[in-house]
């Protein structure tokens, strides 16, 4: 046994009953992936219909459509994940202000409002000043309700690996780049080459600074806490080695290459490839990262 | 009040009556574990030892757990103890995921958070939790932090120099210190873990929350 002994300490774990698992699992990365998609949307329509607003009319509906769907795909996972599903209602009627959990679900309860009301405005109304109004409320609600995963996260003192500000970083990242992958598939081949243009530096760009902010982690995490090294060797050489890469090529490497591409080409038939391969690559890229630490053992 | 744990590791023989005794006073499920002992040897042949590590919850001050909870199921009681209401837990998980010590576990039965509470029910009617009255060697000393009079001060005062707790630098405050202890036995990185070498080989484990 000494042969396999970490050399400093020359000890040996024979007996520990509590060995780690995954409890946070692909039902948390379908939430956090869906809920990129469903506030990130919101972020480029409050862009395009502020920046092209003659051009850009007819996302209005489709946009709002897309946002409830993705919030309730969202909604639906997270409440899944819950081992007592049916007691959902708590946090409700037994709110605790500290938890990020509880503060995240009240700001949902009011973005799924007003995505209603803007459904409302749009559809069965058809007025639209009053939708681009409630979208200006909506945008400001999808911030937190981006954020509040982050929140949780560095709330979650056990996973060294997870730390603010970054999560945050790259929750909103996420956010943009799931939103203009959904815009750019949405808007099939409606949209202009300006327009185009300005949704494949928004996709190319949070590619780029979300793959610096996996790299600076990969590379430097390790350097100033032993529980960030052990966590991050899953990715070096470990389990998780092959997953961590396929979604770092996928959500970030091949869409700056392809949006490179386009713009250079003007060829924005490649924006859409680009666009699903983050969305793959998006949801591998957390899965690896919310799955990782929790591998590492505690006792 | 503020109640308080300490393990005089050098004292405790990994005996495991503790460990049994939490299992039946507070019936817990197969696969989980509210107090565990930890082994971990040491040195090289001939000259090894084997160290002994009761693991429970540390009642923390600033427990990551009780912030964490949705809906207030973790939550302070007078004396300091972190409880659990376990009608009021979503079973969100979030505790576990908070928790730097691995002492939250999801019940497979219940399907709701649950962990060491010092025996808080036995403690209601002037007992002391069951993991203390089932030590042999009184390696378990409990008592009230506040009371410079209590067993637990007392130890603390005169084995200054050689008290510690889990992860200090998780800023948590741990109610729950040792003796004797040392980095191989409270730091889980400082010891090699490796698949098929536990003693219990055959040991196996429902999956996290059991059948969810």
């Amino acid at each position: 046994m000494v042969h396999e002994a970490i050399a400093a300490t020359n000890a040996v774990v024979t007996l520990d009953v509590a060995l780690p698992g995954i409890v946070w699992g692909w039902i948390i990365t379908m939430n956090m992936w869906a809920k990129s998609v469903g506030t990130g949307i919101i972020f480029l329509a409050f862009f395009l219909l502020k920046k092209y607003p003659n051009e850009t009319g007819f996302i209005r509906f489709p946009v709002v459509a897309i946002s409830i769907v993705f919030i309730h795909i969202f909604l639906f996972f997270t409440v899944i994940d819950l081992h007592q599903m049916f007691r959902f209602w708590h946090i409700f009627f037994h709110p605790h202000w500290t938890s990020a959990i509880t503060v995240g679900a009240w700001m949902a309860t009011g973005f799924v409002g007003l995505l209603f009301g803007m459904a409302y405005a749009v559809y069965m109304k058809k007025d639209v000043v009053l939708y681009d109004k409630l979208l200006g409320y909506t945008t400001l609600l999808a911030i937190p309700v981006t954020l509040y995963t982050a929140g949780l996260m560095a709330e979650s003192t056990a996973r060294e690996l997870w730390q603010m500000p970054t999560e945050s970083a790259q929750m909103i990242l996420a956010a943009l780049l799931a939103g203009t992958s959904a815009m750019i598939l949405m808007g099939g081949n409606k949209f202009s080459d300006s327009i185009n243009k300005d949704l494949g530096l928004v996709l190319g760009l949070s590619a780029f600074a979300a793959f610096i902010l996996y790299m600076s982690e990969y590379i430097f995490g390790g350097m100033k806490a032993e529980e960030v090294a052990a966590t991050l060797e899953f990715v070096k050489g470990g389990e998780y080695t092959v997953m961590f890469w396929i979604g770092q090529v996928m959500a970030f490497l091949v869409p700056m290459a392809l949006v490179s591409l386009s713009l250079k080409n003007k060829s924005f038939y490649l924006l859409k490839i680009a666009a699903v391969s983050a969305l793959v690559g998006l949801w591998v890229s957390k899965h690896v990262w919310l799955v990782i630490p929790q591998l590492l053992n505690m006792s | 009040m503020q109640l308080g744990f300490l393990v005089d590791l050098r004292l405790c023989m990994g005996c495991k009556g503790c460990e049994i005794a939490c299992k039946v006073e507070n019936e817990v499920p197969l696969s989980t574990w509210r107090l565990r002992v930890k082994y971990v040897d040491v040195g090289t042949f001939p000259e090894t030892k084997r160290t002994f590590t009761p693991l429970r919850c540390n009642h923390c001050a600033n427990a990551p757990c009780e912030r964490i909870c949705p809906v207030s199921a973790l939550h302070y009681i007078e004396n300091g103890i972190v409880n659990i209401d376990k009608e009021r837990c979503i079973g969100c998980a979030g505790c576990v995921m908070a928790c730097p010590y691995g002492a939250i576990y999801i019940d497979p039965q219940t399907q709701t958070a649950d962990k060491c509470t010092y025996c808080a029910h036995r403690i209601a009617s002037s007992m002391m939790p069951s993991c203390v009255v089932a030590c042999p060697v009184e390696a378990n000393i409990f008592g009230d932090l506040d009371d410079p009079t209590s067993n637990i001060s007392k130890y603390i005062m005169s084995h200054q120099g050689n008290v510690q707790v889990r992860k200090p630098e998780k800023g948590t405050e741990p109610h729950h210190f040792y003796v004797g202890g040392g980095n191989i036995q409270l730091n889980p990185l400082a010891s090699f873990r490796g698949e098929g070498h536990n003693l219990f080989n055959n040991l196996t484990h429902l999956p996290v929350g059991g059948h969810h």
